[in-house]
């Protein structure tokens, strides 16, 4: 079994959890629904990004925050753009 | 209407729309939508928690600018040049908030990212995730107003000034819910907007379109008005006395 991808949340305080595939699906759902996606779509479609988002982050070590919403933003983007755009701007818009 | 009475009410106008022209509150606003309907929170729910936060803001607004004003009726205390040290203040701090504003109002990149310092604007994005209900959302509009104090605070003294040198206490209520209702305009505007089903999403991409057109005109309108007070409130009672 592949060891858990370590996620550096802050460089300032180098608070890291582990990658959890859950909590992402959880955060992409509801940026989904805050564009009034329909439940069953938003679902379908975290699951995919997360997993595209699992796979890429499959043979790192250690991953950032930011390259969680740079690399899920990318792949939400074929998927709902608007979204996308959202997804990767929730940390920038204050 | 005295001359006094048409410049001050020019004044506090003038200085609203630039209070209205500073982001926080919108940014804070736009994130609490998105975060409440993403929680399937209903609808009307969604508008009851950015009424309450734009009754937060409105509240903070309207105390501060009435302590503002009791403050320079308690220094002014009528004399001539109290009102003009008071005014060459309010221009010399509006001139440098206005520089302020063009270099650093905005940082550098994409998104809305304002100058507030980064921790502070994280924190204000957990607390934003976190509302859930209208005692929190007012808290959260309380908070925009003060946290953006830093350059809110030149023209809510200019206005001020023009509140307590209008003629009865009528006029000065006039001017201080005048103030109050120009400042909070584009709050309203994104609860309408909100309400009326727009998406979140392209009111943020508008906001980042134009955020250097507002920026660059908040700055600017500050130092118009620097310009314009030190005029009407220094230059105009040297030339011309009291009105």
């Amino acid at each position: 079994m592949s060891e858990p991808v370590i996620v550096i949340k802050s460089h300032n305080t180098k608070k890291t959890e582990y990658f959890d595939i859950d909590k992402l699906q959880k955060s992409l759902i509801a940026t989904c629904r805050s564009l009034k996606t329909p439940d069953g779509q938003a679902e379908d479609i975290a699951k995919s990004v997360a997993a595209g988002v699992a796979k890429w982050a499959e043979s790192k070590q250690e991953i950032t925050t930011d390259d969680i919403r740079r690399v899920g933003a990318k792949l939400l983007t074929k998927y709902h753009p608007e979204a996308a755009y959202l997804y990767k701007q929730q940390l920038t818009v204050i | 209407m005295t001359p006094v009475i048409v410049s001050s009410f020019a004044i506090i106008t003038f200085a609203a729309i630039i209070h209205a022209s500073f982001q926080l509150s919108v940014s804070v606003l736009t994130m609490l939508s998105g975060h409440s309907l993403g929680r399937k929170t209903a609808h009307r729910k969604v508008l009851r928690l950015m009424g309450s936060f734009i009754n937060g803001s409105i509240v903070a607004t309207a105390l501060l600018l009435a302590s503002l004003s009791y403050l320079l009726i308690l220094k002014i205390n009528f004399s001539t040049s109290s009102e003009q040290l008071v005014a060459a203040i309010a221009s010399g701090l509006m001139i440098g908030l206005g520089i302020a504003t063009w270099a650093f109002y905005y940082r550098r990149g994409g998104g809305t990212s304002l100058w507030l310092p980064r921790n502070f604007a994280r924190y204000l994005n957990t607390r934003t995730k976190q509302t859930k209900n209208s005692a929190e959302a007012f808290g959260l509009g309380l908070t925009g107003v003060f946290a953006e104090l830093l350059f809110i605070i030149g023209p809510m003294i200019a206005a001020a000034l023009a509140i307590v040198t209008l003629p009865t206490v009528w006029w000065q209520l006039s001017g201080l819910i005048i103030y109050i209702i120009v400042s909070a305009l584009p709050l309203l505007v994104v609860f309408t907007l909100v309400g009326g089903g727009h998406s979140v999403a392209k009111i943020q991409k508008w906001r980042e379109k134009h955020k250097r057109f507002i920026q660059f005109i908040a700055g600017g309108s500050l130092i118009i008005l620097a310009a314009y007070l030190f005029v009407d409130r220094l230059l105009g009672i040297s030339v011309y006395g009291v009105f």
